[in-house]
């Protein structure tokens, strides 16, 4: 069955940048729909539709919204996540360069639907170009008359600003976000108060990641019950974004019905890169365990994922082939999460750091006997006993290496060395 | 108010409280270092992580103690093999990047990581072959005058952050990096330093925060620790004196939520070494007519001095000059004696300075006064005229029916003419304030005919009289204080009094002895109870069930109010 | 190509614009504190591309906060400097997508062409580079980014030709 594109489905068309263009293309009718239902209904629908989060956890959506506290007397926010810096996911930028407008809508019909009349785009500082189309856009829905005192005439005052992150993996954590936005360390709270209770500057606060904000206006315009035909079951469901890299030929964002096996996922993108050998993949993002090329026919959506021991998380799947060594891939990101890890508490301070450096040193070829054990001793330690979910992220890939993999721990143990040469992607340094 | 069961103990607490708190009240400690009960509530350092289950219902990850406010039908566990893994599991991660300093660093016998270790850790290391981080070139940076950072042993709780920021509010320190370089410190070129700077040596649960005043002075462990009050300034902050045989080695703030909380200042910290650098008067000393000094008995002495007294030839008046340091037992003792001599003219210096204020729940309490009694002492009697309302009452010698001459109060003898009216002095406390060590305040004093000392410092004053007495520090006797809120507090010894000194409370009850042998054998207990039979504001009260948090007496200004917490049920934390 | 400015070691105070722009952007957030994030690109951006000590105060005052509190914001943040930068700052990713293409190499091309280590400045104060975690770009791996702008599906050759454009 063909599948249409609905998110991306102006990716390619510069005209879509501008309001007008946009316009064209449908935009801006659900919102003006939307402003016309009660806000209670816009969250029954969007509840109804079954749409989960896409930054990573998966959280309904609807849900969420049903937790802020109804009435207009106190503020309320809405925060949305760009701040996309989870290895391997780059779907996020790819919605707000190419369709900014999209976005906004998106963020306005949630504003309308909790009363919010702030919101907040939280997008990494590196996102340099998008942070400007959005401004870009922005200015022209203020013009426009879309967002301001009175959005679209309907007297909801409604403001959207562009804030842009400095640096810090954990400020794409709910509550480091919120810290973040406040100008402060982006450290994360204690939960509960939930943002839902006590978010920015003290307010009830929906979070809610860009691609999720980016389905609600497809689901005002063409109903619940369309968003569930599309997907695998009635907790899966709506189009996903899939960012696929690593050793593929296309690398890249391609939109396809949640629950598409990652066999046909890498043949949309043409295929192992240089016809090489599929070794593993990891199907959400660097928090993601690890699969094997055994389990290339497994169904990309929250539950079958999950039930296979990893996440989709993000929907970033990294390829790997028979050169990549596993290890040192795992070093990789381990590096990355000690790096990220906002140093608040014990376990994933401590935690990251070592688990960092039993891998670099395992694959420098300085391993012993029972640092396997150690590693998921280590890895144990620190799951489940963290102030946020950085410290679970930082163990996933780790217990799928000791899980998974485990004879190439060995092997680097035995040989004393990595078993895998030093491949050059580039010949003669060209 | 919710019920919570921990560990099959049930107690019935205040909404809001945590499970921490909760546990003390019911006997069960749960480990702890980044939760203090004045700062806000971080959840760091996971160490507090226990079983919850609320309605039956387990939760599926140990949450946090300190971030997890009871609820009812709430049933909490640490005695379970997960919050023991957990528990080890945090210790391990707490020792691998930790230096091996225990040797040489100060904390040890009061350390958190060494107490938790051994009580929840594993005796051995699994992190052999890595290189532990460190900071280099910040194992020893003086953050501030009083306080010294090592970095290395640094176990990022953030307590003393915290304390600056919400405590002290004066903001010196703060969080810098990220992840596995975090790292305490002062914006460069800044120094901590506020008046509450070496609280942040007292909070910190290790030794990386370590007090320049302390550093390598004595093991903790040699160290008795007495329960005192400091006298620095008139808050009247609750201390631990902690002394090795009778040298007082630190003073460290002593938990009272009435007065001080957990907290004191650094000027206060100080004041013990002037018991060790001034020097002390050890036998009594008489100067005869001729000049010559001679060191006898206590009787000889006091002998002299009840003649002198009685004499009241007209040689001119007798007065009396007391002290801020006086305790209130020996304050009423000597306003006691200038009754018997009929006499108006007395007084207590005071010695205005700090200005400090020491936060509390109730809103802190600020010193004025560089002296722990001042108020009590003039309330018990040493205040200028006293002696007329109290002559008739105490029976004694009468009034000497002499035409009304100008009271000599503590400005007329200290700054003005008055001691050369006199034709006996006597000064109680030869360490009154900052005026004793004045050569012009001396020679003032000096005028007086016959002048007579009660101090434990040897100073310029003592050296000059006629009789000196050596009397006990406050270390070394009993007694109570009244505060600047107007709240009286109890104190004991901390070790005895060299030979030959004695307390004042013995040294002028056996004065009076002479006079009216009822006045014998005093001990402070039964003179408190003797001013709270006849001093109005202490009614009611009485030595043995003088609270531990002291007592608010009843005058217009005192600090009734009782925070919402007791020292009886918030033991002090470590 | 983005204008580098001239890095300074000293900040030059707020300009009539700058102050324009935390005026706007006081409007926009309930409290002066969560100006701070924009107020430290904008101070960074006078001072040459990092903040010197004089930076951190100057935004500390502006918005009445602690200074340790400031130095804490700028020292958690990846796209703050407190060391001098060159005026063209190089950022390579080497995260997982990208070491699996290639950024090793990348990397090794910057260390040979510019003569310098990581962090470290040129000598004539042109560049300097660092490894970085993940862009967002994984399907252009391997990839850097220069100042502001991202320089995708690199080889060394093309690493080559970007330095030289840069002035």
């Amino acid at each position: 069955m063909a599948f249409e594109r609905v998110l991306t489905r102006n990716v390619g068309n510069r005209d879509a940048l501008t309001l007008d263009g946009y316009k064209k293309t449908g935009g801006y009718e659900a919102l003006a729909k939307a402003l016309k239902m009660e806000p209670e209904a816009v969250i029954e629908e969007v509840k109804k539709s079954g749409l989960r989060g896409r930054g990573g956890a998966g959280f309904p959506a609807g849900m969420k919204w049903g937790f802020i506290p109804k009435g207009k007397d106190k503020p309320k926010y809405l925060v949305c996540n760009a701040d996309e810096s989870e290895p391997g996911t780059f779907k996020d930028r790819l919605l707000m360069e190419h369709d900014p407008h999209q976005l906004i809508e998106g963020c306005a019909i949630c504003c309308w639907a909790v009363h919010a009349e702030t919101c907040y785009i939280y997008i990494r500082g590196e996102y340099t170009k998008a942070a400007a189309i959005l401004e870009r856009a922005l200015k022209e829905a203020y013009d426009a008359r879309i967002l301001g005192n009175s959005a679209m005439g309907s007297g909801f005052k409604l403001n959207m600003y562009v804030h842009r992150g400095a640096g810090a993996y954990i400020c794409g954590e709910e509550t480091g976000m919120l810290e973040s936005l406040e100008g402060k360390r982006g450290q994360p709270r204690v939960k509960p108060p939930f943002p839902a209770v006590v978010g920015a500057f003290g307010a009830p606060t929906v979070i809610n990641n860009v691609e999720t904000l980016c389905n609600v206006p497809h689901i005002i315009n063409r109903g619940a019950d369309w968003f569930k035909s599309i997907g695998t079951d009635e907790r899966n469901t709506g189009p996903k974004l899939y960012a696929i890299s690593g050793h593929v030929e296309r690398p890249g964002t391609y939109e396809h019905p949640i629950g598409i096996t990652f066999r046909e996922m890498l043949e949309a993108a043409g295929g192992m890169w240089r016809q090489g050998q599929l070794k593993a993949f990891i199907p959400g993002g660097a928090s993601a365990p690890l699969l094997k090329a055994s389990e290339i026919d497994i169904k990309m959506d929250f539950d079958t994922v999950a039930k296979a021991g990893s996440m989709l998380g993000s929907a970033a799947v990294i390829v790997m082939d028979e050169t990549v060594c596993m290890v040192r891939s795992v070093a990789r990101l381990a590096k990355f999460f000690n790096h990220e890890s906002c140093g608040q508490c014990t376990p994933c301070r401590e935690g990251t750091n070592w688990m960092e450096l039993l891998l670099k040193r395992l694959e420098h070829g300085e391993g012993r006997e029972g640092d396997a054990m150690l590693l998921k001793s280590v890895a144990g330690n620190v799951g489940g006993n963290s102030l946020c979910a950085l410290g679970d992220a930082a163990v996933g890939p780790v217990k799928s290496l000791v899980e998974r993999f485990p004879e190439e721990i060995e092997a680097h143990i035995r040989e004393r060395r990595c078993p895998f040469p030093e491949y050059r992607y580039f010949k003669d340094g060209v | 108010m919710p019920k919570v069961t921990i560990n099959d103990r049930t107690v019935e607490v205040e909404a809001g409280t945590n499970l921490i708190e909760a546990g003390i009240k019911v006997g069960v400690q749960i480990p702890h270092y980044c939760y203090h009960p004045r700062l806000t509530v971080v959840g760091q350092c996971r160490m507090c992580l226990v079983e919850v289950s609320v309605n039956g219902k387990k939760m599926p990850k140990l949450q946090a103690g300190c971030s997890t406010p009871v609820a009812d039908n709430m049933e909490v566990r640490t005695d379970t093999d997960e919050v023991r893994d957990a528990q080890a599991g945090m210790m391990e991660f707490f020792l691998i990047n930790h230096p091996l300093d225990c040797p040489i660093c100060d904390q040890a016998g009061e350390c958190g990581l060494q107490d938790y270790s051994f009580k929840h850790g594993v005796a051995f290391s699994r992190f052999k072959f890595e290189d532990k981080r460190t900071y280099p070139g910040r194992e020893r940076i003086p953050l501030g005058p009083n306080v010294i950072l090592n970095m290395n042993r640094c176990i990022q709780c953030t307590r003393c952050v915290r304390f600056t920021h919400e405590v002290s509010q004066t903001g010196e320190l703060g969080f810098f990096n990220r992840g596995a370089r975090t790292e305490i410190g002062t914006f460069p070129g800044k120094e901590l330093d506020n008046p509450l700077s070496t609280c942040v040596v007292d909070i910190c649960p290790v030794g990386a925060l370590t007090s320049t005043r302390f550093r390598f002075a004595e093991r903790v462990f040699y160290l008795d620790k007495k329960p005192s009050i400091c006298t620095g300034c008139d808050v009247g902050c609750n201390i631990t004196m902690e002394h090795r045989r009778g040298n007082i080695k630190r003073y460290k703030p002593r938990f009272n939520p009435e007065v001080n909380d957990y907290w004191m200042c650094d000027y206060g910290r100080s004041t013990f070494e002037r018991y060790k650098s001034v020097p002390r008067l050890r036998g009594c000393r008489v100067r005869s007519e001729d000049g010559t000094e001679t060191i006898g008995g206590w009787k000889e002495a006091l002998d002299l001095v009840h003649r002198r007294l009685r004499q009241r030839t007209s040689e001119g008046a007798v007065a009396f000059l007391g002290s801020g340091n006086l305790t209130n037992e020996e304050a009423w003792l000597f306003s006691l004696l200038a009754s018997y001599v009929g006499s108006p003219h007395r007084g207590t210096p005071v010695d205005l300075g700090a200005g400090w204020t020491i936060p509390n729940l109730k809103g802190g309490i600020t010193g004025t006064e560089l002296a722990p009694n001042r108020r009590g002492a003039e309330m018990l009697g040493m205040r200028p005229s006293a002696g007329e309302e109290l002559d008739e009452t105490l029976g004694g010698d009468g009034s000497n029916g002499k035409e009304k001459a100008p009271v000599l109060d503590q400005d007329e003898l200290l700054l003005g003419d008055g001691a050369s009216k006199c034709a006996v002095l006597v000064v109680c406390d030869s360490d009154f304030g900052r005026g004793a060590y004045t050569p012009e305040v001396v020679e003032r004093l000096r005028r007086a005919k016959f002048l007579v000392v009660f101090g434990w410092a040897d100073s310029p004053l003592a050296k000059v009289a006629d009789v000196a007495l050596p009397v006990a520090t406050h270390a070394e006797k009993d007694g109570t204080f009244v505060n600047a809120e107007w709240r009286v507090q109890r104190f004991v010894a901390a070790f005895p009094a060299p030979a030959q000194v004695r307390s004042t409370v013995e040294a002028l009850s056996d004065l009076l002895g002479r006079f009216d042998p009822k006045w014998a054998g005093l001990t402070p207990e039964k003179v408190f109870d003797r001013i709270a039979a006849d001093v109005p504001a202490f009614v009611g009260l009485k030595w043995s069930t003088l609270p531990a948090t002291g007592a608010a007496l009843q005058v217009p200004g005192a600090n009734p109010i009782m925070s919402e917490t007791t020292a009886e049920t918030m033991p002090e934390v470590s | 190509m983005t204008e580098a400015p001239a890095p300074q070691t000293r900040f030059p105070g707020f300009t009539p614009e700058a102050r324009r722009q935390l005026d706007e952007l006081r409007k926009r957030y309930p409290t002066a504190e969560a100006v701070l994030l924009p107020a430290l690109y904008i101070a960074q951006r006078l001072s040459g591309g990092w903040l010197p000590d004089e930076a951190i105060q100057a935004v500390a005052a502006e918005l009445d906060l602690p200074e340790s509190k400031v130095y804490g914001v700028v020292t958690f943040y990846d796209l703050f400097h407190q060391k001098p930068v060159g005026r063209h700052r190089i950022r390579v990713c080497t995260n997982l997508s990208c070491q699996i293409r290639g950024s090793e190499e990348i990397m090794g091309t910057l260390h040979k062409e510019l003569g310098v280590g990581e962090e470290e400045v040129t000598p004539d104060g042109r560049c300097s580079f660092v490894h970085f975690e993940c862009l967002g770009s994984c399907d252009t791996a391997p990839m850097m980014m220069v100042d502001d702008d991202y320089y995708e599906n690199l080889t060394p050759q093309q690493v080559r030709s970007i330095l030289r454009g840069l002035k």
